[in-house]
């Protein structure tokens, strides 16, 4: 068939263009190095170890150690910006060949994964908000909440000691939520490592720590067990030429030293209008994403479509059980299923924006079938028979008589869906495609704005939005008249 | 040579049985009209002379082709075929000329500029001339039936099929459309007719049929079958409907 030929041309194309597109904002290392470019899994906002400054490069402690140590023993690397359970996950489905992302070495993660030798001591604290004085220590934690960051060492503590002094744990993705939840008093107080914490609170997060460093597990460098061994050896010789030169002690210095930069004095619009153009990217992103989706969806929606209100038993079967399934997943675990469980099941690597178009296309697809079969259905009988009893062969009767008038009342279900789909982009984000959620959540990682950016991304969402509609209903009512 | 032959025709929905052995034939240039009370069978026997239904026994030969057979190209013995829906079926993003040129233009039968001037010859036959470039919700039910006829000769069909034309339309318009009918008769053309006008069926028909149960009960000249009937069950539906 010919649509079906078309629409694999269309499937290669993509994959080419997706593995062609260097992937983030990957900072590889200048020397042209023999051998692989190998793929680093962190986190996105675990400031002072890893987040975005201003302009959009990722910067940190590991950052900044990971690439003097990929200089000083002569590899090649890409970051994949994935956020830390995403990035473990990723590591484990043997997506990317390392992680570096403030990672505690635990017993736990030494059954999965080799660690390098530790590169930083580090341990829980405790903080509240800014402003409060009511809580001194865990004893007053009875009855309250307390955030904390999922898969973290600041989880397990907080768990350790929960029942002993009886308080709830709240779980968030990354630490930004957490601080959050603590400044809107939610949560009374949160546990994290000490110098994200630290950090934290020199950027005014409006948080204060109250309670001495928990003595924990030092952060180690991660590859998947008995994977990447000369990887590992590399990071470690590497460190320990570092910590000879004295290059590691600057580079700590660099972060969480006294001379550390603390925010420059900005204005809130100054900051919204520093993050606009970041932003902006992000948006674009979204908006190619579901341009792309919705262009497969379509494909997707029509081939089923069609198998649905066609006469071969098989073949509606088959559409029927593709919009079940597609339509009975929530896109999250359908993107942690494409992007994780495939490639860990049958050990290949696929990037995050094939993965993303892919999760995208599918759960769109699955809709524009049904969009598509309730359009046709919904045209009397009596239209096909009148064309078929003229002589007019099914696929012709098809196209130019029922398809025809099945778009007029397609087209507001279909513009809906593309809203749809649209903001559904942005649980893509959990897979690490920095589209206009996760680059505002990367912004609020760096400066604990959520208001401001928050309110500055929900309003280029709404303002695409309402764009779209608007488009929409003007095309709709020149469909409708002629 | 009979036009159309009908064997041992059965055909089931499921479990309902709505015909039940049907035998008859039409000649060339008769007409031929089939009454008889809702849910009697009449207007499936209809749709199973051009293959819109799928027959469940028996044989119908159109031509002295047999429709039913999986060898033959049914969209081809359909183009001979004319045929006319109680709900018109006007293809309503089509304007009136469009609807009726297209299946000729599309099929490859004539050009769209010959189309378009036997297009306009068959609306003034159905006295529609002024309407060409309407759109078929501008038109009334009577002229859409009109237009629906035309739609349907456009094709240079030698049998037509009528699905009770005038039910769905209001009392005033149904003379309108039984006028082109009996012009059309008139001409020679060979028609199947599923009707509830009997004084139309009495006055144009040379063959009446009256089918009940799924089985043709009683048939034959119009005189006879509403002068004289034979059946019980043609008496009591005959008293009912005049």
């Amino acid at each position: 068939m010919k649509s079906f030929r078309v629409l694999y041309a269309f499937l290669s194309l993509l994959i080419l263009i997706a593995a062609g597109i260097p992937y983030g904002t990957a900072s590889a290392a200048a020397e042209p190095a023999s051998g692989k470019v190998y793929q680093i899994g962190t986190d996105v906002t675990f400031a002072p170890f890893e987040f975005q400054d201003a302009s959009g490069n990722f910067v940190g402690i590991d950052m900044d150690l990971l690439d003097a140590i990929a200089k000083d023993q002569n590899f090649q690397y890409e970051i994949k910006p994935l956020g830390f359970n995403a990035a473990v996950q990723a590591l484990e489905a043997r997506q990317v060949d390392g992680v570096i992302a403030g990672m505690s070495i635990t017993d736990e993660r030494k059954q999965k994964f080799d660690f390098s030798d530790p590169y930083f001591k580090s341990g829980v604290v405790m903080a509240i908000r800014e402003d409060q004085e009511s809580i001194k220590g865990y004893e007053d934690l009875k009855g309250k909440k307390v955030a904390v960051k999922t898969g973290t060492e600041g989880y397990s503590f907080a768990e350790s000691i929960s029942a002993e002094h009886g308080f709830t744990i709240v779980p968030f993705d990354d630490s930004a939520q957490m601080y959050d939840d603590v400044k809107t008093g939610n949560s009374v107080a949160c546990f994290d490592d000490f110098p994200v914490l630290a950090y934290g609170v020199k950027q005014n997060n409006g948080l204060k720590i109250v309670t001495d460093m928990e003595p924990g597990a030092s952060y180690g460098f991660a590859v998947s067990k008995g994977q990447n061994q000369e990887l590992l050896q590399k990071f470690n010789a590497g460190l320990v030429n570092l910590r000879a030169s004295g290059e590691f002690d600057r580079i700590q210095e660099k972060y969480v030293g006294e001379n550390a930069p603390s925010p420059a004095n900005q204005s809130r619009m100054g900051l919204v209008i520093e993050s606009l153009p970041y932003l902006l990217k992000g948006l674009g992103k979204t908006l190619l994403l579901t341009i792309v989706s919705l262009f497969f969806a379509f494909f997707i929606g029509l081939i089923f479509g069609f198998m649905k209100v066609g006469r071969n038993k098989w073949l509606r079967g088959i559409a029927t059980v593709f919009v079940d399934i597609f339509r009975g997943i929530p896109l999250l675990v359908l993107a942690f299923f494409i992007y994780f469980g495939i490639p860990q099941a049958f050990g290949f690597t696929m990037s995050p924006l094939v993965a993303a178009v892919l999760t995208l296309s599918l759960n769109a697809g699955a809709y524009v079938t049904e969009i598509i079969r309730g359009g046709i259905q919904s045209i009397d009988p009596g239209q096909l028979e009148a064309a078929r009893s003229l002589g007019l062969p099914y696929r012709k009767a098809m196209m130019k008589i029922i398809i025809p008038q099945a778009i007029k009342i397609m087209i507001p279900t279909f513009i809906n869906q593309m809203v749809i789909t649209l903001k559904d982009t942005s649980i893509l984000s959990v897979i690490g495609m920095v589209e206009l959620t996760q680059s505002g959540k990367i912004i609020i990682a760096r400066t604990f704005s959520s208001f401001d950016i928050w309110l500055t991304v929900a309003i280029m969402y709404l303002i695409v939005i309402t764009i779209l509609t608007k488009f929409a209903d003007r095309l709709e009512r020149k469909v409708r008249h002629g | 040579m009979a036009k159309i032959r009908v064997e041992g025709l059965k055909k089931s929905f499921g479990s309902n049985h709505v015909l039940k052995g049907i035998d008859m034939q039409v000649e060339e240039g008769e007409v031929v009209c089939v009454i008889g009370p809702s849910g009697s069978g009449k207007s499936t026997f209809l749709r199973c002379l051009n293959r819109l239904e799928d027959i469940t026994a028996g044989k119908v030969y159109v031509h002295d082709q047999n429709i039913n057979d999986p060898s033959i190209d049914i969209n081809k013995a359909r183009e001979n075929v004319g045929m006319v829906f109680q709900h018109f079926n006007l293809f309503p993003h089509f304007n009136v000329l469009k609807n009726i040129t297209f299946a000729p233009v599309e099929l490859g039968k004539q050009n769209a500029s010959e189309a378009r001037a036997s297009a306009l010859k068959l609306l003034e036959r159905v006295d529609l001339s002024d309407k060409a470039e309407a759109f078929p919700s501008q038109l009334s039910g009577g002229q859409k039936q009109r237009v629906a006829i035309a739609r349907a000769l456009a094709m240079n069909p030698d049998i037509m099929l009528f699905d009770e034309p005038t039910s769905a339309l209001d009392p005033e318009m149904v003379g309108e459309v039984l006028g082109v009918m009996k012009y059309l008769a008139s001409e020679g053309m060979t028609m199947i007719i599923v009707t509830h006008e009997m004084g139309f069926a009495r006055e144009v028909a040379d063959r009446v049929i009256f089918m009940d149960g799924g089985y043709i009960v009683e048939e034959g000249p119009p005189e006879k079958v509403f002068g004289s009937p034979e059946h019980e069950r043609t008496i009591s539906f005959l008293e009912k409907v005049l």
